[in-house]
């Protein structure tokens, strides 16, 4: 088993690991060799979005899931403490030699379109009424954090936002790792996807963690 | 923000998208404060890698706008196995290692080519997230 990160932040601003980021480390491990021959001879742009500690970014660089010299790094996260955070973990686990950029963004807006070769994806997935506005100063830490757990509707408003543009983030040969909780209807989400995509979609993981039900699905074209 | 990453990212304004100048930024040369940093060290099998997917005419731009003018006007083309290379073709390589992969943006600015809207680099952070009025 490949070793997981040092992480230590102020988790009333940045979301803490938890089960579901450790289970998408887990599914990176398993896919390592996937993605290795996927990227073979050539460079990967790999991007997580919202990256919050940044545990999973470190955990690709740290355990060379791609290669150092044919991968580039980019974190992005709407939480300004996140970007902070991840660079912080990154150096924490010395990955300074590992090509590492973080960005604030919502979502993918500002990433040019077909240039993600790796995606990796934890969203807000907590059912809630609603998902929160953006908090108008840096220093409303708490509301910051509310934006990486609330979800609204089955938890799915932000992951099926990001779903409508996977066509437009990946590269022709991209891969996104998306994790889901049993509450969103994976299979569903999965199913309407298929209708209007002729891609493929596989369930990598699946586990039980506490009351939840987390998984994780690939998505290639 | 590396040099290199200027490379993929565009204005995050929807109606931009069906211009052609929401890419590359538009750097503030005056405005931005560059420095290097070495943590990164030469490999020239990364810089293959790298050069063979950037968009060099986008690279050129910001080159220049950040003072910059001695890069090719087309991009040049390397033997594909480092073994190959020769001593010429290792310089450049380290060059573009130097610019692409070394030297950061730390404080700055940059504009979108068709709305105008600024975007600012703080503490090595570009920040495009936009103000809920134009979301």
């Amino acid at each position: 088993m490949l070793p997981t990160p040092y992480v230590k932040c102020d988790y009333n601003k940045v979301y803490e690991p938890a089960e579901d980021s450790f289970l998408l480390l887990d599914c990176l491990e398993k896919e390592q060799g996937f993605l290795n021959e996927r990227f073979n001879n050539r460079l990967a742009v790999v991007c997580e979005i919202g990256s919050g500690s940044g545990v999973v970014t470190t955990f690709i660089m740290q355990n060379k899931i791609i290669p150092q010299e044919r991968s580039i790094h980019l974190a992005v996260d709407i939480n300004p403490w996140a970007l902070e955070a991840t660079l912080d973990t990154a150096k924490l686990n010395s990955c300074e030699n590992s090509y590492l950029d973080v960005v604030q963004s919502d979502l993918n807006a500002c990433l040019r379109d077909n240039q993600i070769d790796v995606l990796v994806f934890n969203p807000p997935y907590v059912p809630a009424e609603g998902v929160p506005d953006f908090p108008e100063s840096r220093e409303q830490a708490d509301q910051w954090l509310d934006l990486a757990l609330l979800g609204g509707k089955d938890g799915m408003a932000i992951t099926d936002k990001l779903l409508q543009q996977l066509d437009k983030i990946l590269s022709q040969d991209g891969v996104a790792y998306i994790l889901f909780c049993a509450r969103n209807r994976p299979e569903e989400v999965v199913k309407k996807f298929l209708k209007t995509h002729n891609w493929n979609v596989k369930l990598i993981e699946i586990r039980k963690a506490g009351w939840e039900v987390l998984s994780v699905y690939s998505f290639t074209r | 923000m590396k040099f290199l990453t200027t490379n993929f990212l565009k204005c995050p304004i929807k109606a931009c998208d069906t211009s052609n100048d929401n890419f590359p930024l538009q750097f503030d040369g005056g405005k931005c404060q560059l420095v290097q940093d070495e943590s990164i060290e030469f490999n020239p099998e990364f810089l293959l890698n790298i050069i063979d997917r950037v968009d060099w005419d986008a690279l050129l731009k910001v080159a220049g706008e950040l003072g910059n003018v001695n890069l090719p006007p087309k991009k040049p083309t390397f033997p594909c196995t480092v073994p190959q290379l020769t001593d010429v073709g290792m310089a450049v390589l380290n060059d573009l290692h130097i610019m692409l992969l070394q030297t950061s943006i730390t404080e700055g600015e940059m504009k979108c080519r068709n709305c105008g809207h600024i975007y600012y680099i703080k503490n090595g952070i570009p920040n495009l997230l936009l103000p809920p009025h134009l979301v």
